[in-house]
């Protein structure tokens, strides 16, 4: 499965050090999508986000700041980021475990410290894989890291699982 | 730019293959439990693989333990019924907290490789080995395949010098180390403690680098010396030495210097372990609830040192003692010893070992604005209740004297 050329999405903004417990209450931990769901709205909720507790058609794309998802290891939080429509995550740092689950799990990760501060919740964003920018809906464009080939190739796959697979068994 | 132990450990268990910053590594030993274990399961099955060595494998069940709800009740049942049917030799049910588990059995030995499908089997590099959590994705495959990639860390090294004084414990050491550095700053690091004076009891070790977690390090671990031979001579009756005992002339990108006789006992403040100031300064924070376990502070010199302060005592109107030793072998050892008679006696209530409050999933939920003094690892807002409650973090010594006093108390008022 190829990597979309250009990923387009909502804002929703979070600040620095926005842990998975917040985004996720542990107390909303379950194996069904449905209330895995409900954990991010409840989420939504506690971290007083301006976005609405709801799927919008076009998806979400977060933009973060620093050390995004530090906290628990617990997967619930990007299954239901995931099942919510986030469709990319653009953050200025990323907490090591969280990082990798949505690699993981097929949702491309984006550091770039300068956007933060030019988008606000609801804005419509794109984001060009290929050329490497994020572009505000003023058309200002903002660059982001180099994704790193290992994490790009989990990507490409569609996330670890289907990266394993093709490693085992080359499909 | 210094990779440490660390790094030494990871260029021991490569297997060659490398894809941009990453490298590919064999590992020595997985750890799971209940909840990260069940995210997995159904790929698992679905792809129909098999578990890469099974006798290389922890399976708890500590989070559900026991079950409180139908629909975690059926979550245990689910992986209790797969363990069965494969067999898995290492399993452990209701037996206490994962990563005590882990650090009690025969398993972990300095230098070896560990994952787990918890944010804190960090605690286990207490032993001298590289120990670092994951989600359960990235555990799926290490448990099909044996091995998984890692990118190598820079390392930092931090020189503790001198003996902790007795109203002090390594939960503090910790804690002074995240409110100086941040709730990032040590991101993607490793953090090599090296205990110049060969002090601090490993049971302080393990909350040590419980919490490295919470700065952002992707691993946490002590320089293996004769504390760690000890323990492990103890448990294990024999010693299996390597070089990495003596070794010592790893290359580190930082370096931080620690006298442990000047510090003071800490406080993390709601809503995050890394806003930390001493326990001298907080007035009149009058206090619900005090909590002594979790994987960071339910050990057995946690509870002894709970016991000895509150023997013959009461712990004050108002408060909600409870106390949940990290394992039953601990629980077993606590009363024999007469620590929970003492406990007991002062007004305490003793749980089962497991999760429990920790993560708000069990008993010693809170309620509305309530204010809780926890000796766990994590304050953040709504993960012991309601979210409009909060958790102040501290010591077990510090806790066990704040539920003497009714408020939060350097441990040093009430000694
Ligand atoms: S005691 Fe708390 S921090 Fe430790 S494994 Fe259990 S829920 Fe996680």
């Amino acid at each position: 499965m190829a990597l979309p050329e250009i990923i387009s999405g909502h804002v929703w903004k979070l600040g620095d050090h926005v842990n998975t417990d917040l985004l996720h209450p542990p107390s909303h931990f379950s194996l069904d999508e449905k209330r895995m769901k409900e954990g991010i709205v409840e989420g939504i909720l506690r971290l007083g986000a301006g976005v609405k507790g709801d799927s919008s058609d076009e998806g979400w794309i977060i933009v973060a700041g620093e050390n995004f998802g530090c906290g628990s290891s617990r997967e619930t939080s990007v299954r239901g980021l995931s099942v919510f429509g986030v469709k990319g995550v653009v953050a200025v740092s990323f907490a090591r475990i969280f990082m990798r689950s949505l690699i993981n799990l097929g949702i491309p990760v984006f550091e770039s410290g300068e956007i933060q501060g030019c988008v606000k919740d609801g804005d419509l964003i794109r984001i060009s894989l290929k050329k490497g920018w994020i572009e505000s809906p003023d058309s200002r464009r903002f660059p982001f890291s180099a994704i790193d080939p290992h994490l790009k190739k989990i990507l490409e796959a569609g996330g670890l699982v289907s990266y394993l697979r093709s490693e085992k068994h080359g499909v | 730019m210094g990779k440490g132990y660390t790094g030494e450990i990871i260029e021991r268990h490569r297997d060659g293959r490398k894809e941009g910053e990453y490298l590919s590594a064999q590992v020595d030993f997985v750890l799971l439990h209940d909840p990260t274990f069940a995210l997995l399961l159904p790929e698992l099955k679905e792809s129909g693989e098999e578990i890469w060595d099974r006798d290389k494998v922890l399976l708890t069940v500590d989070h559900f333990a026991p079950p409180s709800s139908i629909e975690r009740a059926n979550i245990v049942k689910e992986v209790l019924s797969f363990a069965a049917e494969k067999k898995l030799p290492h399993l452990s049910v209701y037996q206490g907290i994962c990563h005590q588990l882990l650090v009690e059995g025969p398993w972990l030995k300095p230098g070896m490789l560990v994952l787990g499908a918890d944010s804190h089997t960090v605690t286990g590099g207490a032993l001298g080995c590289l120990a670092t959590g994951m989600g359960s994705t990235d555990i799926l495959y290490a448990l099909i395949t044996g091995g998984t990639w890692l990118k190598p860390p820079e390392a930092v090294r931090i020189d503790l010098r001198e003996k902790l004084p007795p109203y002090l414990m390594g939960k503090d050491v910790i804690l002074d180390l995240l409110g100086r550095y941040g709730e990032g700053g040590f991101l993607y690091q490793a953090m090599e403690f090296y205990d110049m004076d060969e002090a601090i009891p490993m049971d302080d070790r393990f909350a040590i680098c419980n919490m490295v977690v919470e700065g952002g390090a992707k691993n946490g671990l002590f320089l293996p010396d004769r504390v760690t031979e000890n323990y492990l001579m103890e448990r294990d009756g024999h010693l299996e030495k390597s070089k990495d005992w003596l070794e010592r002339g790893f290359k580190y990108s930082r370096k931080i210097e620690m006298d442990l006789s000047s510090l003071k006992p800490k406080i993390a403040l709601p809503h995050s372990p890394a806003q930390v100031i001493d326990a001298e300064e907080i007035r009149d924070e009058a206090i619900d609830q005090v909590f002594i376990g979790s994987c960071t502070g339910g050990r057995l010199r946690d509870i002894e040192l709970t016991a000895k302060l509150l023997r013959g005592r009461k712990v004050a109107r108002g408060v909600n003692l409870l106390i949940t030793p990290a394992s039953q072998r601990i629980y077993k050892k606590a009363i024999e010893k007469g620590y929970f008679s003492a406990i007991i006696e002062a007004g305490g209530v003793v749980l089962n070992p497991s999760c429990g409050p920790c993560g708000g999933i069990d008993k010693g939920i809170l309620g509305r604005e309530e204010k809780c003094l926890s000796t766990s690892n994590r304050n953040f807002k709504g993960r012991m209740g309601d979210p409009s409650s909060k958790v102040f973090l501290s010591s077990p010594l510090t806790a066990a004297a704040s539920a003497l006093a009714g408020r939060i108390v350097d441990p040093r008022e009430v000694m």
